[in-house]
This record gives C-alpha cells, structure tokens and sequence, in this order.
C-alpha cells in the first residue's frame, strides 16, 4: 500500500512507500502516530504546519464488514490536541481498494484559492483548481463534483463552515447513495481542510486491489464467524435496522441521561414525539426509509431516509446524537425541525453536536427560548450567511457562552459533551474529561455498564467502578478505532469468542501473534502518544475536568452531580 | 392489583401474542419485584435489559408499587 501526500503549498502529490512503523497500523492509531510525529504540538491548527491526515482502518478494504471508517486526524483547532474523528459512507474501502493506506495533506494553498483533490488510482492523482465551488454547500458540492467526474466517485468535502474555518466545522463524506450525510463531525477538522485550500476529496470506486493478507483463508472464516455473530445479535441484527440509533432516545431518557434544555434536565417531556419508535413509524408512513445502507460493507444499516408529509426527502442517516442536539438539547420536539437542522449541518458542513450544545448555551442565555425551533433553524443559516451570530454558532458552545457571559458551558476542551449526562451516568464523566479528545462519547461509550442488568453493573450515578470501565474502554476503542470497525458492529466482538475472532484476523493479516496482551498494548500506545502530543500542547490535568455546571448543578429527576472526584479523574491514565 | 407494562425497540414484535399499542395491563401483587414483573410478561426475557418504573430506573429486586407505569427496554449499544 501506498501514502499519497499533497502539498497545498506546492500543489504537488507524491505516492510513498509506507514505513515499516506503520505498517501494521491503519485508522486511529495510524493518523494520531503521525500527527505526533510530523506536526509539532504548538504549531497554529490552522496554519501550514498542521497536517491533515485521512486513514482507512487497518481491516477496510478486506472482506470484513462495517469495515468503511475512515479516521481522519490533526491538530484541533477546536480542543487545541490532537484529535482524530472517524467517518464511514464510501471512502475508507475505496481508498483501501485503490491501495491508499493514507492521505497526508500539508502545507497551505494561497489564500482564497480552493483545490479540488482528484485520486484516481494507486499511480495517479492531482490537485484541480475549483473556483466554482467557493462558497457551495455540500449537497451541491458533490452535484457538481458528480456531474464532472462521474457519478459514482466518492466524495469527501466541506462546506461554507469549512472555508470560514469554524471551530465546528466538519468533514462531510458521500453515502451510498451519494449523498454528503455521513460526518467526521467534531474536532473542527473541516476548518483544517478549509485553511489548506481543499474543497473536496474524489476518490475512484472502482480499486480492486486485493487486501494484504499472510494467511487469507483464515482471515475469510474468522470474519465469517464475525459477520454470523453481527447478525444473530438483537440489537444490531434487528434493533438498528428497524429503528436506528434513536432507539437510544427513550431508554436514556428513562434513565434521566437525556441532556435537555441545555442540561438543566435529564428528561425531556416531548421525548415520545422524537423517539426511535416514532421516528420509525413516521418514516415508514411518509414512504421514506429505515434499514438503510449508509457505508460500503455495512450488513447492519441503521441509517435512514427522512421525507417530508410529501414524501421529499430531507436527509439521510438521521441518529440518534443529532435527534438529542438538535431535540432534548434545546428543548425542540418538532421532528421535522430536527431532520431539517439535520441536512442544514450536513449541507453546511457543521457538527451537528457541537452545533446544537452552540444553539443550547445562546438559549439558555436568554437569546431565544428553549423550543424554539424557528430560530433555530435561522440561526444555523445564520452560519452559512457568515454574521456574526452565525460565526459565534458556528465556533461552538465555547464561543457562545463567552459572548454572552454565560458560564453554564456543556464542553470538555472546548467539544461539546454528547447525548449522555455524565451527572446520571457517571462512567460518561470520566470519558468526557479524560479522552484526549475533547468529550468524545465514542471514545469510551460505558451506557450499558451503567444501565444495563436492571439498573447498570456500576451504580450509574456513583462513582465507583466507573474509572475502570471508562479506561478499559477506552483503550478496547482506541484499537478498534485503529481496525477501523463500526461502533455497531461490535456485537461481534463482546464475546471471548468473537474478540477471538479479531485476533485471529490481526494474525492473518500481519502474519504476527495476535491475542488480548497485544490489542490492549495497541489500545494503550494509541492513548499514551495522545496524551504527550497534547502535554506539548500545554495541556494539564486541569483539562481533565467537567465544566463546574456538572458538579454544582444537581439534576431531575435524580438530582444528582457528578461525583468522580479529580483523583479519580486523574487515575484514569495510569499506566 | 393492575400495573401497566410499555415493550419499546423490537420487544413488541418478540411478545408472544397479540400487543396492545396502549401496552399491557399486568396482574400483579403486593410485593411484586421488577424480577418477578419480566417474568410475567411472556418475552424472550434475555431481551429486557432495562426496566422504568413511574419514570425511573428500577432495579431487579425493587418492588412495583400499584398502578406502576412500567417501560421494559432492551440490551443497548452504541457509540
Ligand atoms: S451500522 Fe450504520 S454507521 Fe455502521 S457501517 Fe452500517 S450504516 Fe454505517
């Protein structure tokens, strides 16, 4: 496999050999090792020196499935530390397929100037000069791409938030289908791909290049038996097809977990009318489609197709985190408001987290009341019209909150938290202020921990036990987020047998010993090489912590705080 | 004693019989534990994983009181 690096500077591209490091690394592991290595700590995120880096998990490209992730890492203009955020849709297996193990993008076009990266086989890309698309949303962005270059090329792009350089900007990725609807949402990476003059990605589906694989034949059975276990799972074999993740939208509102109203709340009264049940039941009366197909290799399809009473469409892969940000979060429980806010993040090329928690704090200040979804939805195109109310939304809840001197902030390194209170699911806090990523529910997602077996394994709102779960869950993702397999095909790997099934296919693969001692090693390096990229940053254990509202604030119905203590916090990393 | 039971995600269509919308009207009994109410409704009950009662978290061995609005949910995952 190949690295393909693009100097925006220069405008060249090369094609390298991968070195032997990095050869049996893809995904999270692959773009934060580099980021370490090639971007010093202090540089500004958005100048020459920041690099952007766009990797396919170690496992895409094979013929495991829900393999289509594609981490893309840098500095964070966002968090100021390193960040990586992973994206599924097309691109992570055409990349693979074209024999791409990573994009490496540096240095920094003339300003006002929008390139167009154009890659077309394992031999062949260029930079195109794409003046036409300054300014364009990202549905008519990949339009116009599609209709240029063919309409079957993946397309990875920003939007008007990305040329702004917004703190939440975003990285869209085509669909299936197409469509621009798939996010590598926070970080504010977007912003890093519009200081370097990139306005899109094109990359060929039709790479056939075969997977580097020592012993193939025991790679196919053990992703066989992964696949067999993916779909004999409820949850992911039936559950996410038939609703999506907004099926955690009523079972995390019972558990008073469902931030509402700026987190003021832990129960949101409208939460019936967005629930994954009702949002099923719409989008089947209306003609649209749950069970959708959102990513090459996906067997589980928990995306969707939202239409209006019409039957139009309105966006793809609506879920579960936006129906809370976009809902709960600011007290809206106008559905078709949520879907529309949807597609404006996804056409904007915003966060749609870090967007809503924005929209939250201006509420909460008394800009607008909670509910009101008109204003809502005029402020996020408030965004793409550049005032200056919409480039405060548009750079975050951090952003709004100083503007208005409000102190009631829901962020961890300046991200946002995600649909989870950490005050009623504790192990949530602990991710939230330790990841290195900002308050990043993927990096340590232990909700079912602290509900499941009838009330959690851990005492949701105590602080017992929940370091343990949060670090050993953090360092099972940092290498899943490495093998690039979707968060929703981990019902293969819960058992001993299937994580089995993993280790068997990272032998296969790179021909070495593979089993628990070398996943959590993998798992731990990750984290350890995160943590020195952001100590050089200048991060200290003071970043480790949850804004004051979390601890100050007790909250309905249980009326509780987080109470994992700084020293609990701080013993998260020890190793 | 009645207390009423709500099934959400697939656990309606794993219920054996026909499923009110409205949800099920349970005879129960003083005393009742959350443990024993699974029981009772005929579910694969490997699918209840997470159990609301008067909208909040119930615990295996908690006691339903009378007239209980009852929210069974299934193993979650997520990410
Ligand atoms: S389960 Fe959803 S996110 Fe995962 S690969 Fe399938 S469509 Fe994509």
């Amino acid at each position: 496999m190949k690295f393909l690096r693009v100097n925006m500077t220069t405008q060249t591209v090369q094609y390298q050999d991968v070195p032997d490091a990095y050869a049996l690394v893809g995904g999270r592991a692959l773009t934060s090792f580099m980021v370490s290595e090639e971007v010093p700590a202090t540089v500004d995120p958005l100048g020459a020196e920041n690099k952007l880096i766009f990797a396919p998990g170690y496992f895409s490209g094979t013929s495991l499935i829900n393999t289509s992730r594609l981490s893309v890492g840098a500095k964070s203009p966002l968090t100021g530390g390193i960040k990586e955020s992973n994206v599924g849709g097309t691109v992570a297996f055409s990349l693979a397929k074209l024999g791409i193990k990573a994009i490496i993008v540096e240095g920094k076009a003339p300003s006002d100037n929008y390139f167009v990266l154009n890659v077309e086989d394992e031999n062949t890309a260029s930079l195109i000069l794409a003046t036409q698309l300054v300014g364009e949303r990202t549905y008519a962005t990949t339009k116009k791409l599609h209709k240029d270059f063919g309409a079957g090329k993946s397309i990875t792009c920003i939007g008007p938030a990305g040329e702004m350089q917004l703190l939440s900007a975003s990285i869209q990725s085509t669909d299936l289908d197409g469509r621009p609807c798939r996010a590598a949402g926070r970080g504010g990476l977007g912003a890093v791909m519009g200081s370097k003059g990139l306005k899109a990605i094109i990359v060929d589906r039709r790479g056939k290049m075969p997977p580097e694989l020592i012993d193939a034949e025991k790679f196919k059975k053990a992703s066989k038996r992964y696949a067999k276990d993916v779909r004999a799972d409820e949850f992911s074999g039936e559950i996410l097809g038939e609703f999506g993740t907004a099926i955690l939208v009523e079972p995390i509102n019972a558990a008073g977990g469902f931030p509402t109203n700026n987190a003021r709340m832990g129960q949101f009264d409208g939460v019936e009318k967005i629930s994954g049940e009702t949002i099923a039941r719409v989008i089947k009366e209306r003609g649209g489609k749950n069970k959708h197909k959102g990513c090459s290799q996906c067997i589980i399809d928990c995306s969707n197709e939202f239409v209006t009473k019409e039957g139009e469409y309105v966006t793809s892969s609506l879920e579960y985190e936006t129906i809370w940000s976009m809902g709960g979060m600011i007290g809206n429980d106008n559905l078709d408001a949520i879907a529309r806010l949807d597609f404006l993040c996804d056409d904007i090329g915003l966060d749609t987290m870090n967007t809503g928690a924005a929209l939250a704090v201006a509420f909460d200040a008394g800009y607008r009341e909670f509910g009101d979804f008109e204003a809502a939805i005029a402020l996020v195109e408030e965004v793409a019209a550049g005032t200056e109310m919409g480039r405060l939304i548009g750079n975050g809840p951090d952003s709004v909150g100083k503007h208005f001197n409000h102190s009631r902030v829901p962020t961890v390194k300046g991200q946002s938290i995600a649909a989870y209170d950490p005050r009623a699911i504790q192990g949530m806090a602990v991710t939230y202020a330790t990841t290195p990523m900002g308050a990043d529910h993927t990096a340590g997602w232990v909700v079912d921990q602290n509900l499941e077996a009838f009330g959690g394994t851990v005492n949701a709102r105590g602080s017992k036990g929940q370091v343990e779960i949060s670090r050993d869950t953090q360092i099972h993702m940092a290498a899943v987020d490495t093998v690039g397999i979707c968060d929703f095909a981990q019902s293969g790997l819960a058992t001993e047998a299937g994580i089995g099934n993993v280790f068997a296919m990272m032998s296969a693969k790179s021909g070495q010993n593979y089993g628990q001692e070398e996943w959590t090693e993998l798992g731990k390096l990750v984290i350890k090489v995160e943590l020195e990229f952001n100590r050089q940053a200048g991060f200290t254990s003071a970043d480790d912590r949850l804004p004051p509202m979390f601890y100050n604030e007790p909250l309905p119905p249980y009326n509780v705080v987080v109470k994992v203590s700084d020293a609990e916090m701080d013993s998260t990393f020890d190793f | 004693m009645q207390v009423h039971v709500k099934l959400y995600g697939t656990l309606p269509k794993l219920y054996l019989g026909d499923y009110p919308k409205t949800g099920l009207d349970v005879a129960a009994w003083q005393g009742l534990t959350v443990a024993e109410l699974v029981q009772l409704v005929p579910l694969p009950h490997n699918q209840v994983a997470i159990v609301s009662i008067n909208g909040f978290l119930a615990k295996a061995a908690d006691a339903v009181p009378q007239n209980a609005q009852v929210k069974f949910f299934q193993p979650i995952n997520g990410g």
